[in-house]
């Protein structure tokens, strides 16, 4: 008797199942747009994109005109940060031209230059263009290197020069300590192999959101929710029968995502694909959950759009994905613990960057898994309600 | 034909004010967004948690690592015994930077050879080019300092007066501190209103195409191009509210300067929202339900952030992203509200950006509205 009711039940969801799965192949557009948007993402930042900006558009003043001063800007120019794209005669230009747009750094070098670097302390003066906040923090950073290395280069010679005059003896304290900077997992600082593992993240998350959201609010809106409730259908299967397609959508997303990011690009996967898939799993249902979440509260569509936003925004900026979270205060760092997000974040750095395993991030698995439940439970009680 | 207007304008007022939700999410979200910004984003990472392997513990090694505190870049989280357990912490995301000091570090520091090795987490991008150029600069100056030191003891010369011979003055235009709410309001007001203005008039649209409304209305004696202008007017609005929260939260809340003319702001934002009415109006042209417009509408919002100028500049992209960059109105915004709000400019620096903003709406509305009136007849 108890196996029949829930031969039946299994059967319902599957029959479920199956309509969801036929309304979303025929949703050609829809389907298509799911897949194309992980593509666009990846190729963007795969060939479009650079966390640094290089090749910053850059004015010239130079009052000194010496081979120091020269010498100065070639090196300038070398570190293709700066492309000299303009010579001007005076500060004026300069704002003129920053104004204008047309470029976005300027180095001016005075007349006295290659005096004072003889005597005593030379002066450059870098401008940048504040209005852009990329190519003035490429800017800054690289002008104070540029100058920096140039500036202990001189030293170093006439250290050498001193050394020289003073004895051998001198000359072998010269550089005391040599610092070897290693960079771990990334040593070439690629910026897709920074950014793959957290973008799988933030895209299986908005589709799973959005989708889920969709697919309830949706039938409610049109007023097909209420024929399917009139059958024998349960609550709970429905739910079940409507998550199952974007689960496995889900999963062939990451499929793709994770295909194209290391046999195309090249990113190294390094830990293992089975822990990998499983973690992945347990967060795609903690984001249909929240999905399922949202539907619950949104009364239409263009609400459900409004709120998965909003959670948009939130994921963006405070789980980690772009803007490291050991830097917030605790109130925004505790709204992105609630997105699930954040922990699975750790745990694609962890796994594909890192190669690391269970033992190093299994907290983030079980709030993972806790956060699961929660969310599952919660959205399938306040469904009911709503229903009922 | 303005009556008939008026009567749709009402009735999408009506509808916008009785859906509460979507009204207090749509006039809340520049908000929140702003906040988040001012609070919760910083650029510049400091204090980044460090791990040291210390093998010397004299006064060389204290002296190293005393400049890497002193500098506000690392903060030391955990002190453990070789290169391995760094790594182990590291792994476990416990630090982002290790330092290892290796055994008799004085000795050799007297002798001239010795050697640090710093390694830095690779595995997020804000955070480890933070660490490295810190890194960097703070060792090399440090072995500078000793050397100088050295010397300007042992042969009381006055070669140590000179410990750069050569500074950089770095002056920031616009934005003297580097704030980065500074940075963001402008091209924020750019983004938002794009996204707000697609999404809202597309899903307007269909809607009343999903749920089969439009029918009624065309019945009646309005013709298509009365409703696309009812439907657009209060999203209109709605970005023009938009706007003027981000304006003057940014300006009193936050203190971020207005420097140039606002009333051409406000004129240059109207044309710019149009250019927004128009992409949602074409978009839902193009979709069937309110999935795909969703689907649709958060592509070209995403594509344009990216490509736009929005966060990452436009000339360090190749030459045909610029040119997709050009099929989206940001493209041409984010130049004019940068340039008006940050650099206080007036047109006759941005009259090209004009010109092409101008343009390109008035080609995707005459588009739009070709395109809407055929979808229903």
């Amino acid at each position: 008797m108890k196996d029949r009711s829930m031969q039946k039940r299994l059967q319902r969801i599957a029959a479920l199942v199956l309509k969801e799965t036929t309304q979303l192949l025929r949703d050609r557009r829809t389907l298509m747009m799911v897949f194309g948007l992980p593509l666009i993402e990846l190729f963007l930042f795969g060939y479009a994109v650079s966390l640094t900006v290089y090749h910053i558009p850059t004015a010239i003043v130079d009052q000194n005109k010496s081979p120091e001063s020269r010498d100065f800007i070639r090196a300038l120019v070398n570190s293709q940060y700066f492309d000299v794209t303009e010579t001007l005669q005076n500060q004026d230009q300069i704002v003129q031209e920053m104004d204008a747009g047309r470029v976005k750094a300027a180095i001016l070098i005075p007349p006295d230059f290659s005096t004072r670097l003889e005597t005593e302390n030379a002066n450059v003066l870098v401008l940048l263009d504040g209005s852009d906040s990329f190519s003035v923090k490429s800017g800054y950073t690289a002008a104070s290197i540029v100058t920096q290395n140039y500036s202990i280069q001189l030293t170093v010679e006439k250290i050498e020069r001193a050394g020289a005059a003073a004895g051998p003896l001198q000359q072998a304290a010269v550089m005391p300590i040599t610092s070897s900077i290693q960079v771990l997992y990334n040593p070439d600082l690629r910026d897709l192999w920074f950014i793959l593992p957290a973008i799988i993240g933030m895209i299986l998350q908005s589709i799973a959101v959005v989708l889920a959201a969709m697919a309830v609010v949706r039938e409610r809106e049109v007023g097909t929710l209420e024929q399917i409730l009139a059958t024998p259908t349960r609550p709970i299967e429905l739910i079940v029968g409507k998550m199952i397609p974007l689960l496995v959508l889900c999963l062939i997303i990451i499929g793709v995502t994770l295909g194209l990011g290391v046999f195309w690009f090249g990113v190294p996967f390094k830990g293992s694909l089975w822990l990998y898939l499983w973690l992945s799993l347990l967060f795609i249902v903690s984001s249909l959950g929240l999905g399922l979440l949202v539907s619950t509260i949104a009364r239409n569509q263009r609400q459900a759009h409004q709120i998965t936003q909003m959670l948009m925004i939130f994921s963006m900026l405070l789980t980690g994905l772009v803007y490291p979270r050991g830097a917030m205060p605790a109130v925004p760092q505790f709204i992105g613990d609630l997105i699930p997000l954040t922990y699975f974040i750790r745990i694609s750095r962890g796994i594909v960057t890192k190669g690391v395993g269970l033992t190093f991030f299994w907290g983030d698995a079980l709030a993972l898994l806790i956060y699961g439940l929660v969310v599952m439970i919660t959205a399938s009680f306040s469904f009911k309600n709503r229903l009922d | 034909m303005l009556k008939r207007i008026g009567a749709i304008t009402q009735k999408e007022f009506i509808l916008l004010v009785r859906d509460r939700g979507t009204l207090v999410l749509v006039l809340l979200i520049p908000l929140i967004q702003l906040v988040l910004f001012a609070y919760a984003i910083h650029m510049d990472v400091k204090h980044i948690p460090m791990v040291v392997a210390d093998q010397s513990l004299d006064t060389a090694s204290r002296s190293y690592l005393d400049d890497l505190v002193h500098s506000d870049y690392f903060d030391i989280v955990s002190t453990v015994q070789d290169q391995a357990q760094v790594v182990d912490v590291i792994d476990a995301g416990q630090a982002r930077v290790g330092v290892v000091i290796p055994p008799d570090f004085s000795a050799d520091v007297e002798q001239g050879d010795a050697k640090v090795l710093l390694l830095v987490d690779g595995s997020d991008p804000f955070t480890t080019q933070s660490a490295y150029n810190a890194l960097s600069a703070i060792a090399q100056q440090h072995a500078i300092q000793l050397v100088l030191d050295r010397i300007g003891i042992s042969s009381g010369s006055g070669a140590a007066q000179s410990l750069s011979p050569l500074t950089a003055h770095i002056r920031t235009f616009y934005n003297p501190d580097l704030q980065d709410i500074w940075f963001l309001v402008p091209g924020l007001i750019a983004m938002l209103l794009q996204t707000q203005t697609i999404t809202l008039t597309a899903l307007a649209v269909v809607r009343e195409r999903e749920v089969g409304t439009i029918e009624q209305i065309l019945v009646t004696p309005i013709r298509p191009i009365e409703l696309m202008l009812g439907k657009t007017i209060p999203n209109l609005l709605i970005a023009v509210i938009n706007m003027l929260t981000i304006v003057v939260v940014g300006t009193i809340g936050f203190g971020v300067p207005f420097r140039g003319n606002f009333l051409l702001y406000f004129f240059l934002t109207v044309i710019y929202i149009f250019s927004g009415l128009g992409l949602g109006l074409l978009i839902s042209s193009f979709s069937q339900n309110q999935r795909q417009a969703q689907q649709l509408t958060s592509m070209i919002t995403f594509i344009g952030q990216v490509i736009g100028g929005f966060v990452f500049p436009r000339y360090a992209m190749p030459v045909i992203l610029q040119w997709i960059g050009d099929l989206f109105p940001l493209t041409f915004f984010i130049p004019i509200s940068r340039g008006i709000f940050m650099k206080g400019i007036g047109m006759e620096f941005l009259t090209g950006q004009v010109i092409a903003l101008s343009f390109y709406v008035v080609v995707i509305v005459f588009l739009a509205a070709r395109l809407f009136r055929q979808r229903l007849d």
